[in-house]
């Protein structure tokens, strides 16, 4: 829920009645566009699939919204299943806003393919997905948005962005609320960082170990950790995991529960 | 860690009366227990009114070169060209100091004169390691009183044993740190970067005043205020010196 | 004006493993963004196999850490026996709960390995010297988030000393490459019952 009314935070300075005045004090009314809903967010590629991962609560300070909020969309599919869709779509942040730039990029991946008579690439559609959070550059999404397919040469693509559309391709991502604490497992267990070959040299002149693209059991079982150690220390992760992971054969779907406290 | 921290309930007593300037301190006030006899304990985060002035600092194989600019200012006047902020502590121990107008030579008469009865009772100096943490402490002391000093320092003499070069970096807040060079103020963001690059352990005299040269015309270079140039003393095992600087150089800006 | 906890920057953690504990830091001193030093550890030793974390504001790590100092070599004294990490821990925690009107702004963590039972032991503390127990790891500091991120995924139980070491370092490493706060190398000691390995980690310069 937004904010209707600014509320004044509260002041814990000693006050005496007769240094306030008598009067009605002039109310500052505003409107706040924005909440935060938390969640988290995560994607990784293979050398052929490419995992988009989201927890499914959504939040409201600490309320829960909803145990059931997918975060992560299929985009451009024939009907409201999603059925042939080649292109995901996380969204993180400002749930409404989400939706919003998720029924956006959906529209115009089905109106490329009407007017072009192909599907668009995921190169094409990370461009354009740039563009549209860029139009609205001083009144944004308030999202991080994943995009997630398979590029001309079938490997696992990936790119991140911020809320008013920089973006950039990865190996991996983590965002949301748990960004912080995902994101430097990933670098430790995806990209290898601060690991070395035993023995490879002397004292600090050691090779580092190379990050290639991983097996999709041991992404899927990365990602699930991921979560899990989230859900353990941040209030906004939980309920339950959705993977969507992408082939050459098409979309499959996971769910798996998370711990519900 | 952060809810507790949170509860807390930190108050920022900015609006406090003594301090009716525009240059507002922001004070971490917190309220005293009931009981307890002692006043309250502000702690001052962000100094008073600290004026930047060029405090350099470097160490060699078998000695420290101290460096501190010679002007004096108020606001944008420059008070005084040939203004001394160092101190010498003892045989083998030389402070320099930065800070709010009053506060530097306070602070640094009442390390001075309890150094020097500390010589005289003892018959003994103390070490560097030892005065840079007297000075520590008492900085520290003064941090959660009603007034405290607002003093930068940089802290450099010989182990008279070891014959051992020590620097000590020390600000405002009685944060304390060992470095082979050191910089406070704004000669920190332009010098730093060309003594991470020039710096050795085993230099010589003669080239740590090439590399306090290099420093001092990247000053020159980018500093917009006129610093009056630098007085520079050496800290050796056979004690502290004065050393001529050229002062003069011309450095064409880039 | 940013927090007292994040002016200095910093980390620390500590971790249980089989028979042995870990505790580790980084090495920054910095004033906001720019980096002081980094040579600025913040373990503190208090007796055989005792240790002190220290995080925060680096004028109390260091006013902090020489209190306790103080303390126990006066407890030392006294007792004539080292102090067990459980009687620290106390001590700790009623030192920093007399100043709870005008708090040390630090995050200390204890870690060690009590002499009697040979049992490990860490555990953590608010600035106001709320004791956290914890059978598993501890963090503190500007790289917390990051730190209960990477122990979290990391941290098994039951390690020897040294999958621990080897665990708590690439912990502590990978997080704080994630902060620009904390960083500049590393400190690590492994505690067993009669034995302290000390080690030092490079880590990324920037």
């Amino acid at each position: 829920m937004t904010s209707l009314v600014n509320q004044q935070p509260h002041s814990e300075a000693i006050g005496y009645s007769f240094s306030q005045s008598t009067h009605a004090p002039n109310k500052q009314h505003s409107f706040y566009p924005y909440t935060d809903n938390g969640g988290s967010t995560l994607g990784i590629t293979g050398a052929d699939f490419a995992i988009l991962a989201g927890d499914t609560r959504s939040v409201a300070g600490y309320n829960i919204n909803s145990r059931y909020a997918p975060k992560v969309f299929k985009i451009g599919g024939d009907d409201e299943t999603g059925e042939g869709a080649h292109i995901l779509l996380s969204v993180v942040g400002f749930a409404a806003d989400g939706h919003a730039l998720k029924e956006r990029l959906d529209a115009v991946v089905k109106m490329y393919k009407y007017q072009h008579g192909k599907p668009m690439s995921v190169r094409a559609c990370a461009q354009r997905l740039s563009t549209i959070l860029y139009q609205k550059r001083f009144f944004p999404y308030y999202v991080h948005a994943i995009l997630a397919g398979l590029d001309e040469e079938g490997t696992g693509a990936l790119y991140s962005y911020d809320p008013v559309g920089s973006y950039e391709r990865e190996q991996c991502r983590a965002a949301g609320s748990a960004a912080s604490l995902i994101m430097p497992f990933l670098d430790n267990q995806v990209n290898f960082k601060n690991q070395y070959i035993p023995g490879s040299g002397e004292g600090h002149a050691l090779e580092p170990k190379k990050a290639g693209p991983l097996p999709r059991s041991t992404v899927e079982q990365l990602v699930r950790d991921a979560f899990t150690s989230a859900v353990e220390r941040h209030i906004e992760v939980g309920d339950g995991l959705q993977m969507m992971v992408i082939t050459a054969n098409g979309i499959e779907e996971i769910y798996t529960p998370l711990k519900q406290d | 860690m952060t809810q507790h921290r949170a509860a807390l309930r930190l108050r920022l007593a900015s609006s406090s009366s003594r301090h009716s300037s525009s240059t507002r301190p922001v004070t971490l006030f917190l309220p005293s227990s009931s009981s307890s006899s002692s006043p309250s304990s502000p702690l001052h985060l962000s100094a008073k009114r600290i004026i930047d002035y060029v405090l350099l600092g470097i160490t060699g194989k078998d000695f420290v070169l101290m460096a501190a600019s010679k002007a004096a200012m108020r606001g944008p006047t420059i008070l005084k060209a040939e203004d001394d902020k160092t101190r010498q502590l003892n045989k083998h121990n030389l402070m320099i100091y930065s800070g709010e107008a009053g506060d530097t030579v306070q602070f640094a008469e009442y390390i001075n004169a309890n150094i020097s009865l500390y010589s005289m009772r003892n018959d003994s100096e103390l070490r560097p390691e030892a005065v840079a943490n007297f000075v520590r402490s008492e900085l520290a002391r003064s941090l959660r009183s009603r007034n405290a000093y607002s003093v930068n320092l940089l802290l450099g003499g010989v182990d008279p044993i070891s014959e051992k070069p020590h620097l000590y970096w020390m600000d405002y807040l009685a944060s304390l740190a060992p470095v082979p060079y050191a910089a406070h103020g704004y000669a920190q963001y332009y010098c730093l970067s060309t003594l991470d690059k020039h710096h050795h352990p085993d230099i010589t005299l003669e080239q740590g005043l090439k590399l306090l040269t290099m420093c001092t015309d990247e000053l020159k270079r980018r500093l917009p205020i006129d610093y009056k140039g630098v007085l520079v003393k050496v800290v050796t095992k056979d004690g502290v010196k004065v050393l001529d600087f050229d002062n003069d150089r011309i450095v064409k800006s880039a | 004006m940013s927090s007292p906890f994040d002016i200095n920057g910093g980390a620390c953690v500590a971790m249980v493993g089989k028979d042995c504990v870990a505790i580790a830091c980084d090495l920054r001193l910095g004033m906001q963004a720019l980096t002081v030093s980094n040579n600025f550890p913040k373990l503190f030793n208090f007796g055989p196999s005792t240790f002190l974390g220290l995080t925060g504001l680096a004028t109390d790590v260091s006013t902090v850490s020489d209190l306790f100092r103080y303390k126990v070599n006066m407890y030392r004294l006294r007792e004539e026996r080292n102090i067990a990490p459980q009687t620290l821990a106390n001590l700790v925690s009623s030192s920093l709960y007399e100043k709870r009107f005008g708090p040390f702004f630090v995050s200390p963590v204890v870690a060690g390995v009590n002499y009697t039972t040979g049992k490990p032991f860490i555990c953590g503390f608010d600035s106001i010297g709320c004791i956290d127990f914890a059978k598993d790891f501890i963090v503190s500091g500007t790289a917390s988030e990051q730190l209960f991120g990477t122990c979290e995924g990391l941290w098994e139980p039951d390690m020897s000393p040294d999958d621990l070491f080897e665990t708590i370092s690439q912990a502590l490493l990978s997080a704080v490459d994630r902060d620009a706060l904390s960083g500049w190398g590393a400190q690590v000691y492994i505690i067993e019952k009669d034995k302290v390995t000390k080690r030092l980690l490079k880590g990324r310069q920037d």
